[in-house]
């Protein structure tokens, strides 16, 4: 696809400007009304979706030349996807994939940012998103007995993930996750130091070929293990692995799942019982690769119906964020003895971005945290204790935000209170 | 052409360099088209540069300076409809997006004080909380509160809570010479709860028939009469985008679509449903903005508007009926059946299903439904918007200008929806307000003409079947054919143009000029 292939969608905004907003219908007060952190930080149209789709437009018109401007413009979005979300509340068009396609086209025309072109050199030679990363991919399984499932055959794929491996303080999550996972009985392995990038920011920051070139390395290492699934602690991998693979013909029968689903499976089954007391108020936020974004990818191919309404031959059901994953963070907190969550306002397809994705880290590392401020105080403003996430990344956005703000809201994966709930012996 | 250097700096010396800019891919996303009667063309004239005041005195400064260098500035709030964009070069955008405070919720004296940039849904949510509801345009939640912000104000809720016309109180205004005028009781005692007094009553001059749609100044605060709410401080509403709906029907709610045998049934019994106050929302809606508001996508539609068509019987409305007490819903449902049983309506079982009914009454009241029936079948709409008038003069005319449109159904330029118009009552039946929508695809030069086409026709009913003038007078040519056959109402709006804005700075290309 191309951006040209979208034009119709594009062509579609009415200006309404729900993409600025939560769905109508759940607006409960003035507070917590904005959705999308790009226009209610700089304000000007193009910087909300419906402004984007002008942008777009515009761009394939050619009445806009590529400048600063045209690529901060581009750029300072997370990528999130709650513009598109409210909009097909209403509409039939499709509002991110333009969007990203905005991106790709800005590359392949060779107007790239250097803060990304850092990012994405160091997966062209390294095969991480973490440039100068110090520690080795494999360093925060040490001394953990995991399986190599490129050596020995396992029933399930654990990726870590770049923001896991070379960060040290995400690595309690990762191996928490190995331990719950074991204690379950699971047949677990690792890729060790030849786990590679998902690929799925690269694509998010219009590098589709080298997305593409990690996804096709990526599914060639799964394949040849011979497991049946993928578990993945990270939003964004998620996200690559089961919508963005599969939307490029290449996941395969590899079933794919988040920590938070797996783990909710074992709960269910009674492999994994908490029975210890995790006394704490907490509330929960949505990771938006793991929640809206999170929903299968959806295969069409046809066209409009001629006439004078915007239908399909064959139909096209739009991707709306109803099937993202929501509710097992939520069953694996509810399981917890002792604790309590509090719903923020803006939850599950309506959330707020942590501020992290789409590149916005790397490119203005300013707005990333002014975005995860506005979630931090939202939710403080709820009375609980502790903001829990699903993804390495959103968690490292917002211990920055805390560090710096001095807020006194604790930071968790969904992981490190279910491992504080599970006894020494696992059940 | 550019704006000048000086006049730039001088603007951002106001506003700060974060809050203005002319780059071109900032006015770009401006200048894409409304979805609001549009045309074949995409892009409108760029504005020249684009403002972000944060409050009055910077929208003053800004009014000033456009005097000072000869310019001309447009401002709107959610920018939705065409009237916010420019006819031509030479014209600066204030976009309000940064006033966004609600004021002041007064409860006792029952108003509430609002910056543009407040939306419908914010507000009603806040006044739900205390027990109050505001009426809300009937282009949706999503639309600036401010009572005067655009177009008529006409909404779902108009039946029980009026419209933009009556609800207006006081006004804070920056005229287009750069003069902070504040409006009624606001004008001597600087209190919002009235807009005629005391102090300067200037509302029929900033408002007339319908809004000047940018063409008079700015609007900077404004006060809106809010009515009593009987229901809960939050709907229940559960589910995932966009199939919400809430967990339960709150107590005394009640919704039904009814249709009739004929237009004058109809209108027996909304005039009977008028007369007895029974009706908190009353829309005469037709099958395809029932169809649309509950589908979730075009396909939806497509088959809800076939099932709806066959089920009935003729024109109809939809009514909610809001009780304020057991026994008040109670009588209010009795006093329904009897009307109904009296005019031989019948209930569309779709709304009436207990699955459907409390998405549909959560839908209506928040008013979010409004681009699914208007803008999803093809990113456009527009078409006829009858005045307000007498229920059933309002209702002769679109009926009217509704057998054109089957003409141009018939040729395969208009989506096919139906014809029947959607007529509602206003305060109880006092007066009434009909639209014709018509759905085209702009990009499609032949469906854009005949959107034109039908337009003009209706013009033309309108004037010689003396129906007034409707709500969708913009601009100098569409007053213009009107002016001759009311009164010359014309020359006393270019004399208020003229009067209030001697330099012609306030973009006026949607509203009148003071051309002679």
């Amino acid at each position: 696809m191309t951006l040209e292939d979208y034009r119709s969608d594009m062509e579609m905004c009415c200006r309404c400007s729900y993409c600025k907003f939560i769905p109508l219908e759940r607006v409960e007060g003035f507070q917590h009304v904005n959705v999308c952190p790009s226009i209610s930080r700089y304000n000007f149209h193009a910087y909300a979706g419906g402004g984007r789709m002008g942008v777009g437009v515009a761009m394939l018109e050619k009445r806009l030349e590529y400048t600063d401007k045209l690529l901060e413009v581009v750029h300072n979005c997370q990528m999130c996807g709650a513009c598109d979300i409210s909009c097909k509340y209403a509409m039939d068009m499709e509002v991110l994939e333009p969007i990203n396609e905005i991106r790709i086209k800005c590359v392949e025309d060779g107007h790239t940012v250097p803060a990304l072109d850092s990012v994405v050199n160091s997966l062209r030679k390294q095969g991480t998103m973490v440039p100068g990363a110090k520690a080795k991919r494999e360093d925060w399984a040490e001394g953990l007995e995991v399986k190599d499932f490129t050596k020995q055959m396992t029933k399930v794929i654990y990726h870590t993930g770049c923001r896991t491996c070379y960060d040290k303080d995400m690595w309690k999550v990762a191996r928490a996750t190995i331990n719950l996972l074991q204690k379950a009985g699971g047949d677990v392995g690792i890729a060790g130091e030849n786990e590679s990038c998902c690929g799925g920011r690269a694509y998010q920051m219009g590098y589709r070929e080298d997305f593409l070139r990690q996804a096709k390395q990526n599914m060639e290492l799964f394949t040849k293990s011979g497991a049946e699934i993928l578990v993945t602690g990270c939003a964004d991998c998620y996200h690559a692995f089961k919508v963005l693979y599969d939307k490029f013909g290449l996941k395969g029968d590899l079933e794919v799942l988040h920590t938070t689903e797996y783990l909710d499976r074992l709960i269910q089954e009674g492999k994994l019982k908490p029975t210890r007391q995790v006394a704490m108020t907490v509330t929960y936020h949505d990771p938006c690769h793991l929640g809206r974004l999170g929903e299968p990818y959806i295969h069409w191919e046809g066209e409009k119906v001629p006439g004078q309404i915007r239908v399909f031959a064959p139909p096209k059901e739009f991707r709306r964020g109803t099937y993202g994953v929501y509710e097992p963070p939520r069953d694996i907190l509810k399981s917890i003895p002792g604790l309590k969550l509090v719903e923020m306002s803006r939850i599950k397809e309506y959330a707020w971005c942590c501020g992290a994705g789409g590149g916005v880290k790397e490119t203005n590392p300013e707005f990333a945290k002014w975005t995860a401020k506005e979630r931090i105080n939202e939710a403080e403003s709820t009375g609980a204790e502790a903001i829990v996430t699903a993804c390495p990344g959103c968690e490292q956005n917002f211990n920055n935000a805390v560090r710096e703000n001095g807020n006194s809201l604790k930071v968790y994966d969904v992981v490190e209170l279910l491992e504080k709930a599970i006894s020494k012996g696992g059940h | 052409m550019a704006l000048e250097k000086v006049i730039y700096r001088a603007l951002e010396d106001v506003l700060g360099p974060e809050n203005i800019s002319d780059d071109p891919v900032i006015l770009d996303s401006y200048a894409w088209r409304s979805g609001l009667v549009a045309t074949p063309v995409k892009f409108v004239p760029r504005f020249e540069a684009i403002t972000l005041p944060k409050d009055t005195q910077q929208v003053q400064a800004i009014v000033k300076l456009c005097n000072q260098y000869k310019i001309q500035f447009k401002a709107s709030s959610t920018g939705w409809g065409g009237y916010c964009d420019p006819n031509g070069p030479g014209v600066i955008k204030i976009d309000l997006r940064r006033m966004n405070r609600i004021i002041e919720i007064n409860e006792k004296n029952m108003y509430a004080v609002v910056e543009p940039y407040v939306i419908f849904a914010q507000l009603q949510a806040e006044l739900m909380k205390r027990g109050l509801n505001c009426n809300i345009t009937g282009a949706g939640s999503n639309c600036s509160a401010l009572p005067i912000a655009a177009h008529q104000g006409i909404g779902h809720l108009s039946q029980s809570g009026s419209y933009g016309e009556r609800n207006l109180l006081a006004v804070e205004w920056v005229a287009p010479d750069g003069e902070i005028i504040r409006l009624g009781s606001l004008g001597s005692l600087s209190e919002w709860f009235c807009g005629d007094g005391p102090g300067p009553s200037l509302r029929g001059v900033i408002r007339g028939n319908t809004v000047p749609l940018g063409g008079l100044g700015v609007y900077t605060k404004a006060a809106a009469k809010v009515y009593h709410w009987p229901g809960p401080s939050t709907f229940p509403i559960k589910g995932v985008s966009p199939h919400y709906h809430p967990s339960e029907i709150p107590p005394g709610f009640m919704i039904r679509y009814f249709s009739f045998k004929s237009a004058d049934e109809m209108t027996e019994a909304l005039r009977k449903v008028g007369e007895s106050e029974i009706g908190f929302i009353l829309m005469g809606f037709n099958t395809a903005m029932v169809a649309g508001n509950k589908a979730t996508n075009n396909n939806e539609d497509l088959e809800l508007l076939k099932q709806f068509t066959k089920e009935v019987q003729g024109p109809g409305f939809l009514l909610i009926i809001a009780g304020n007490s057991p026994n008040d819903f109670e009588y209010k449902k009795r006093a329904l059946q009897q009307i109904i049983d009296e005019t031989n309506g019948k209930s569309l079982a779709a709304v009436e299903d207990p699955q459907n009914a409390g998405g549909y009454i959560w839908r209506f009241i928040r008013v979010t439904g409004s681009i699914r029936e208007t803008c999803r079948a093809t990113g456009c709409f527009g078409g006829e918007v009858g005045g307000t008038d007498v229920f059933g003069l309002m209702r002769a005319y679109i009926a009217r200008s509704s057998k054109i449109k089957q003409d141009y159904i018939d040729k395969g330029l208009l989506h096919a929806d139906g014809t029947h118009p959607f007529v509602q009552s206003i305060e109880h039946g006092h007066q009434g307000h009909g639209e014709l929508l018509v759905r085209y695809f702009p990009n499609n030069p032949e469906s854009a003409k005949a959107g034109m086409e039908l337009f003009m026709a209706a013009n033309q009913i309108a004037i010689e079947g003396h129906f007034g003038v409707p709500a969708h007078v913009w601009s100098d040519a569409i007053h213009d054919m009107y002016g001759p056959y009311a009164c010359n109402y014309t020359k006393w709006l270019r004399k208020i143009k003229k009067t209030f804005d001697p330099n012609t700075t306030a973009e006026a290309s949607s509203h009148i000029t003071a051309k002679e």
